[in-house]
């Protein structure tokens, strides 16, 4: 089975990057911006592209690691206008127009052959269209990248206890566990628990906000990605 | 791991619902989404009784102050207005038990009962605009009818609102006439089929694209509906001659009557002393 790459999975290899900072201050740190952007996603694209364009894993890889190696050389973030269009769509569509290029530019090079597409093999993707699959691995990608920031704030600020009841309780839901349960596990009462655990969790919403915050160029379009991701 | 499609729901579920912890309210559910936040039913544990919780996902106390400006039967009252420990601002009002309009002309009400609604609406428009106060994002959602008949104007607008756009006005700064542009697009929208001539007038003279085509104030838009209401022309309609004529009979029934009762007892009389 062609499963696909683990390049920028669960803890973004790649760093974070910020489109209001790249408005703002571009020149003096592209780099930070442009990673930050990169580090939410590069994977959506990856399994849009996988979906879209029936591309096996290393063609994915390939085509993806092409569309932002060229979206960086030509300047492509800087040209966003934020007021025609969400980021998010204005990149999608972005690589809609670079995979079509990319084909014809294959099609030219084999002198007009026949071009077969590799089978799709995973069944997972049948139903849901490209879109979807780009708006779902979007929201994965962002939960994982904040889930790595509560983490990281956690360890910091001696928030052990909080961490462990949050990823017990909210991330393993294999187990179930109970408020009770919970707490008899740990030597501490209920209330402590749900009080740990409300904590973690306006913690987690507050870190997906600032992960957004970096990649929406302005408020409104900030407040339009909230409103569409908790509703 | 990778985070599995049911954690990243669950996730957004729960870290998505407000911290109501330290504070009076106990959640209930989701009632609905107006234009920057969502509300909530929930339970007032120290008066025990219902609440709606309006929470925002950034900080508006802007709204709160506007509307609680606003003592007016046709509009929520505010109770309180504050900050979770979340950080989202949020404000209780009283839980309205009703139908939103649009529901509630599924059940074919009457068309004085429509005009009714229409002018508790516009009288609480008219209220608010007494006080600098714009709706902004009138429409048949953001009003409800309650299970005695009273009405409600819900979701007042703040700067951010644009609106939405079937009912708003074309101008691109908005101003008083633009709520007067949504009223007419509530009255087209109540008004029975085939509509009375009169009061699609009235709708339309309310949605001239020029806004100073419209009526003025709210008050000359009610105005016009009383008239057509109490059997008078209206200001919106040039009627034709045997419109007027039609509605002069159906409003001078008794007097048109007894000038007939007159006149034939006249003419009999006369018939018989030439007999």
């Amino acid at each position: 089975m062609d499963t696909d790459t683990g390049i920028g999975g669960k803890t973004g290899q790649f760093p974070s990057t910020d489109l209001s900072l790249l408005a703002a201050t571009h020149d003096e740190f592209p780099n930070q911006a442009l990673e930050r952007i990169v580090a939410l996603y590069w994977k959506p694209v990856y399994r849009f592209i996988r979906v879209k364009f029936r591309k096996s894993n290393e063609d994915a890889k390939d085509l993806t690691q092409g569309f932002f190696s060229t979206a960086l050389e030509r300047d492509f973030f800087q040209k966003f206008v934020s007021s025609r269009a969400p980021f998010r769509t204005y990149l999608r569509m972005a690589v809609v127009r670079f995979a079509a290029n990319h084909r014809a530019a294959e099609m030219r090079q084999k002198r007009g052959g026949d071009v077969e597409f590799e089978p799709l093999q995973e069944e997972l993707f049948a139903a849901h269209s490209a879109e979807d699959v780009f708006e779902r691995e979007w929201r994965r990608q962002l939960f994982s990248l904040a889930l790595d920031d509560l983490r990281a704030h956690c360890r910091a600020g001696g928030k052990d206890l909080q961490l462990r009841i949050f990823e017990e309780y909210d991330l393993d839901r294999s187990k179930h566990s109970s408020y009770a349960e919970l707490a008899a596990g740990l030597g501490i009462t209920e209330v402590s628990v749900t009080n740990h655990l409300a904590w973690a969790r306006r913690m987690l919403r507050a870190l997906v906000t600032d992960r957004l915050r970096e990649v929406t160029s302005n408020d409104g379009e900030l407040r339009h990605e909230v409103r569409r991701l908790w509703s | 791991m990778e985070l599995s499609d049911s954690v990243v729901d669950y996730l957004r579920q729960v870290a998505g619902l407000p911290d109501l912890s330290g504070t009076r309210y106990e959640l209930e559910r989701e009632i609905g989404r107006g234009g920057l936040g969502v509300v909530y039913a929930a339970r007032d544990q120290q008066l025990n009784r219902r609440v709606a919780l309006k929470v925002f996902d950034f900080p508006m106390p802007q709204e709160a102050q506007l509307i609680a400006q606003l003592e007016h039967p046709a509009i929520v009252p505010i109770y309180e207005a504050g900050t979770l420990p979340d950080g989202r601002s949020f404000y209780a009002m009283k839980l309205v038990r009703g139908t939103r309009l649009d529901h509630y002309l599924a059940r074919s009400p009457y068309l004085a009962e429509r005009l009714r609604v229409i002018g508790r609406v516009a009288e609480a428009i008219a209220f608010a605009h007494a006080r600098g106060v714009i709706h902004r994002d009138l429409k048949p959602q953001n009003v409800m009818v309650g299970e005695f008949g009273e009405v409600y104007v819900m979701d007042w607008g703040v700067d951010a609102v644009a609106g939405t756009p079937a009912f708003r006005a074309p101008e691109s700064k908005l101003d008083r006439r633009s709520d007067i542009y949504a009223l007419g697009i509530l009255l087209r929208f109540v008004l029975p089929k085939p509509q009375p001539a009169a009061l699609r007038a009235i709708a339309l003279k309310a949605m001239m694209p020029d806004a100073g085509k419209r009526y003025q104030t709210v008050n000359e838009f009610l105005a016009d509906i009383e008239r057509f209401q109490e059997g008078l022309a209206v200001e919106a309609w040039t009627e034709p001659l045997w419109h007027r004529m039609r509605r002069f009979g159906s409003r001078n029934g008794v007097l048109l009557w007894l000038f007939g009762a007159y006149a034939t007892v006249k003419f009999l009389l006369f018939f018989l002393r030439h007999l």
